[in-house]
């Protein structure tokens, strides 16, 4: 069966991103939700009542079912959700919309990602509550950030990654975020003074080397590329998507073999091979960064360097739009566009591709989704404007 | 907040003031988690054996923020810990005292005891640095 990756099968057709202050939201999450799925239809001038399927991940709440009367939707034919409580999860989304779209078991379906506090609760205490066991409690781990700090002094003192690398990669995300209208940084670079001084939250990580959260919700359609043509927007192909986990990896009670890597060696080694494409054939990249060391180690798994030249690769001037050779989350990433467990990685994906992005790359054709590294399961996925 | 599986005699060991980890009685392979069958030999028998609670960092995070309840105030430091005597299976437990400097590498010695965490005393390890 030929791929439906390679021929191009698969389109995303509109995009949706409602992103509020933490605990700021205007409406309950179900409602913020309906508002970015209306805005990814609208988008793409496809009606609302044409949807029929969803996927998330991430220990989303909001059950599709519930979303049909208000979108006056017909039928819903597929119905699906990636295992993880993390954003390990976010790309293999889009490959299991793909599945759905590629086997005639639905034709409109929408990835969608909401949170909103005053439902959800705060999103690490959703996420570790999806592993919590007493071995973890009784070891005073009850955060995310714990546990990501522990793989994180391992990269930094068994593999010698620098230091400054991580501060190069979060000064990237407020570099772009600054420039981004939409993002919770607009208008803020980060004082390189303030991150090194600001206080530790779980060592070696300070406050900004975390992702804080937001309220919000994203949603992408996903349809055929050839009812994506016939739509309003120029319609942005899904070239590869690889999902999980391979031997050694996973919810391991911190005994993974890889432990300082963000896991995705294997994953990445399929997304590669699948697509045909190479780390150098990727001309930016939207990559999960719960915490500064993890997006370092996403970075190094994807093969986009490795220990031995990472503090080469990782540096400012390499990361930013439109100059360096491989722009770096370029709405601000989690750290500095917002974070809503995130979905705001795909839908910058989508944008850059259109020539959309606050900090465009101008004649970008390729662009690299990585989902939440260090997740027991992860994904990424590559998104590109020809195929 | 969670129940016990494959590892409840971890549990009821820990309990008595013992360090007990499974070992396949197939192929003698050092399991952790626990798991019910090996999946490297397919036995379905797993010995509890007693081991010795001394190990070196693996790593470790000293804890800033406010994470955990009003039990375990920060800062307090976490370990992870090799064995080397049982397959270098890792396992987690805080640092006594809090205030003491670990590094990577450094021998620890163990001691069953308990962690109160969410108004409940968790059977937990508590490690100190070895010298």
């Amino acid at each position: 069966m030929a791929s439906p990756f390679a021929s191009g099968g698969i389109a995303v057709a509109g995009i949706g991103l409602r992103q509020y202050k933490r605990g700021q939201a205007p409406l309950p999450e179900r409602g913020v939700l309906v508002r970015a799925i209306c805005d990814a239809c609208a988008d793409a001038g496809l009606p609302t009542t044409e949807i029929d399927g969803f996927v998330s991940y991430g220990d989303d709440r909001n059950e599709p079912v519930r979303l049909m009367p208000d979108l006056g939707m017909r039928e819903l034919c597929w119905s699906g959700a990636v295992w993880g409580g993390g954003g390990g999860g976010i790309a293999a989304a889009f490959g299991q919309a793909a599945a759905a779209i590629a086997s005639g078991q639905a034709t409109a379906v929408i990835v969608f990602r909401a949170l909103v506090q005053s439902d959800s609760g705060r999103l690490s205490g959703a996420v570790m509550q999806h592993h919590l066991n007493d071995h973890l409690l009784g070891a005073g781990l009850v955060a995310p950030a714990q546990l990501c700090a522990l793989r994180a002094r391992r990269m930094f003192e068994c593999h010698s990654v620098p230091l400054s690398t991580v501060e190069e990669l979060v000064r990237v995300s407020y570099h772009h975020g600054a420039r981004n209208p939409q993002a919770t940084s607009y208008g803020h670079e980060l004082d390189v003074e303030a991150y090194r001084s600001a206080r530790w939250i779980a060592e070696p990580f300070r406050l900004y080397d975390c992702s804080r959260e937001n309220d919000g919700a994203g949603a992408l359609l996903l349809v055929s590329a050839d009812r994506a043509r016939d739509l309003r927007r120029k319609p942005v192909y899904l070239l590869g998507v690889a999902q999980g986990t391979a031997r050694g990896w996973g919810d391991l009670l911190e005994n993974d073999e890889d432990y300082a890597s963000a896991g995705f060696r294997p994953v990445a080694e399929r997304l590669w091979q699948q697509s045909g494409l190479k780390p150098e054939d990727i001309e930016v990249a939207q990559v999960y960064e719960n915490f500064s060391a993890q997006g370092v180690a996403s970075l190094i798994d994807h093969g986009f360097c490795t220990y031995e030249n990472v503090a080469e690769f990782v540096r400012f001037d390499n990361l930013i739009a439109p100059s360096g050779k491989l722009p770096l989350n370029t709405a601000g990433g989690n750290f500095a566009e917002g974070f809503v467990h995130g979905i705001g990685l795909a839908v910058e994906a989508v944008r850059q591709l259109r020539g959309e992005s606050s900090n465009p790359v101008p004649g970008a054709k390729t662009c690299l989704l990585a989902g939440g590294p260090g997740a027991p399961t992860v994904s990424s996925a590559i998104f590109g404007t020809e195929y | 907040m969670s129940s016990p599986g494959a590892d409840l005699p971890y549990w009821t060991a820990l309990a008595q003031g013992v360090l007990k980890l499974p070992r396949c009685g197939g192929c003698s392979r050092w399991q952790w988690p626990a798991v019910w069958r090996c999946g490297e030999c397919s036995s379905w028998e797993q010995e509890w054996q007693q081991v010795e609670p001394r190990g070196t960092v693996y790593s470790w995070t000293r804890t800033c923020h406010p994470f955990a309840s009003e039990d375990l105030p920060p800062p307090y430091v976490t370990l992870l810990v090799e064995l080397p005597q049982a397959g270098k299976i890792r396992l987690l437990g805080l640092l006594d005292p809090a205030e003491a400097k670990p590094w990577i590498g450094a021998a620890v010695v163990g001691a069953p005891g308990a962690t109160r965490i969410g108004g409940r005393d968790i059977p937990a390890l508590r490690w100190r640095l070895d010298g």
